[in-house]
């Protein structure tokens, strides 16, 4: 027999006898659905476990016997999934449609890459890596490029003024400094810092204080120094998941602020880059983990409701 | 005298920014620090975002209370089993919701009511500027 033969006879699903025929959904059937793509019950009727039924027979018709039909099928199926997840994305001037383009791919990634053994709904699978190439689809699209120049322009000039003021009043600044710093309001501050917070994209190569030139040393050349002490604690913090896609820098920064409790301002200290840039790089590097992971959580064991779960 | 704002935002992650807006003025009023207004903006994205994945919502409402210098924010109702075990999760190895409210706010907690839930979180006024 062979390891295909293997594989069928210990399949717990007849192969052969599809737990509901499916049929390809139309475009307009998600309209109503759940946001997870409406399997809880579909138009036919079927319920959430003849759905889950199907997702498997069809993902074991692709992955074991190579049927590209059931490939299909199930990309037809998730279809209002891709969709939904992408209405949340459609009031940032990019077509709906394009962004159901570029989440289905997403989930055909999905469909590909799902491992038959580790016995999640293909629904768990498919929505980060949905959500994911949506989002690296506007990243790539750089965002930057549409923030208004006043803006920008206020934007650089309070890089600048952090910079002054935390060596000064030995503190994070607040809002209302900033602003007279700035010469500008409070309320235009936090615009220029949620504009920032929303389009910035910060680079490794870009210098420390959130501008590009290349005469400035890049962050890498910062955090030269400590790879050394980082190597020795290193081997804790790949344990979690999805850590294994963020370089070392970036694991490094979010070891000192998640595990070691260090603030930002102690972080940038240590690191000899301003407080804003840590900001940035701790989101940048959770925004990675969130798309490599899902989502920034596992947890093992719950406490009762109501609870607090602080120790602070 | 406690200041009571409360929103009702649609579930879209279009509408986290202007949460955090809300909470940057709040901030400014309080006169937090930006490092503590950053890291109570990351704390609301976080847990939005993964409400967001795991509730089938078409709004939720954010109440903000001022008092006495501190910023609670009380964000639901929520249903979902999995946001409810992630915010009380005990911490782990790994970056996890938990870990991530716990480092980032004074205190985090779940607030029962009926089958629903809200989750707290809480920034004090030790994180604003002397």
């Amino acid at each position: 027999m062979s390891g295909r033969d293997d594989r069928r006879a210990s399949d717990p699903l007849d192969l052969e006898a599809p737990p509901g025929q499916a049929r390809p959904l139309d475009a307009d059937e998600d309209e109503g659905q759940s946001p997870h793509g409406g399997l809880a019950a579909d138009p036919q009727g079927r319920g959430r476990d003849d759905s889950e039924k199907l997702d498997q027979y069809l993902l074991r018709r692709y992955h074991l016997h190579g049927d590209r039909k059931a490939r299909e099928q199930l990309i037809t199926m998730y279809l209002p999934l891709v969709r939904s997840l992408a209405r949340r994305y459609a009031s940032r001037g990019e077509h709906f449609d394009d962004l159901v383009q570029v989440g289905a791919i997403g989930l055909i990634k999905a469909i590909d890459r799902f491992d038959l053994s580790r016995g999640v709904e293909l629904t768990t699978y498919a929505t980060p890596n949905i959500v994911g190439e949506i989002k690296r689809y506007f990243r790539d699209k750089g965002w930057s490029v549409r923030v208004p120049r006043g803006l920008q322009e206020l934007n650089i000039r309070l890089n600048k003024v952090i910079d002054e003021l935390v060596p000064k009043l030995q503190r994070s600044p607040t809002i209302n400094e900033l602003a007279v710093a700035a010469n500008a309001t409070p309320e235009e501050v936090l615009e220029a810092l949620e504009t920032s917070q929303a389009y910035n994209s910060v680079s490794l190569q870009a210098s420390p204080n959130g501008e590009s030139g290349e005469e400035d040393a890049g962050l890498i050349d910062y955090l030269g120094g400590e790879e050394e002490a980082y190597d020795t604690m290193e081997d804790r913090t790949t344990l979690a998941p999805g850590f294994a896609k963020l370089d070392k820098r970036e694991r490094y920064i979010l070891h000192l602020r998640f595990f070691e409790g260090l603030t930002q301002s102690q972080i940038a200290e240590r690191v000899g880059i301003s407080q804003m840039h840590v900001s940035r790089l701790i989101r940048r590097s959770l925004e990675k983990l969130r798309e490599e992971i899902g989502d920034l959580d596992r947890p093992a064991t719950t406490r009762p409701p109501g609870s607090s779960t602080t120790d602070k | 005298m406690a200041e009571r704002i409360v929103l009702e935002v649609p579930a879209t992650l279009d509408a986290l920014s202007t949460v955090r807006m809300i909470l940057g003025g709040l901030s400014a009023h309080l006169d937090f620090s930006l490092e503590a207004l950053d890291e109570l903006q990351l704390a609301s994205d976080s847990l939005f975002e993964a409400a967001l994945n795991d509730e089938e919502l078409k709004s939720f409402s954010v109440e903000m209370l001022l008092e006495d210098g501190d910023l609670s924010v009380a964000a639901g109702s929520f249903h979902s089993p999995g946001l409810r075990a992630r915010v009380g999760a005990t911490p782990g190895g790994c970056i996890d919701l938990c870990v991530l409210l716990r480092r980032l706010l004074d205190d985090v907690y779940l607030e029962e009511r009926d089958r629903e839930f809200r989750v707290v979180m809480v920034k004090r006024g030790h994180g604003s500027a002397p």
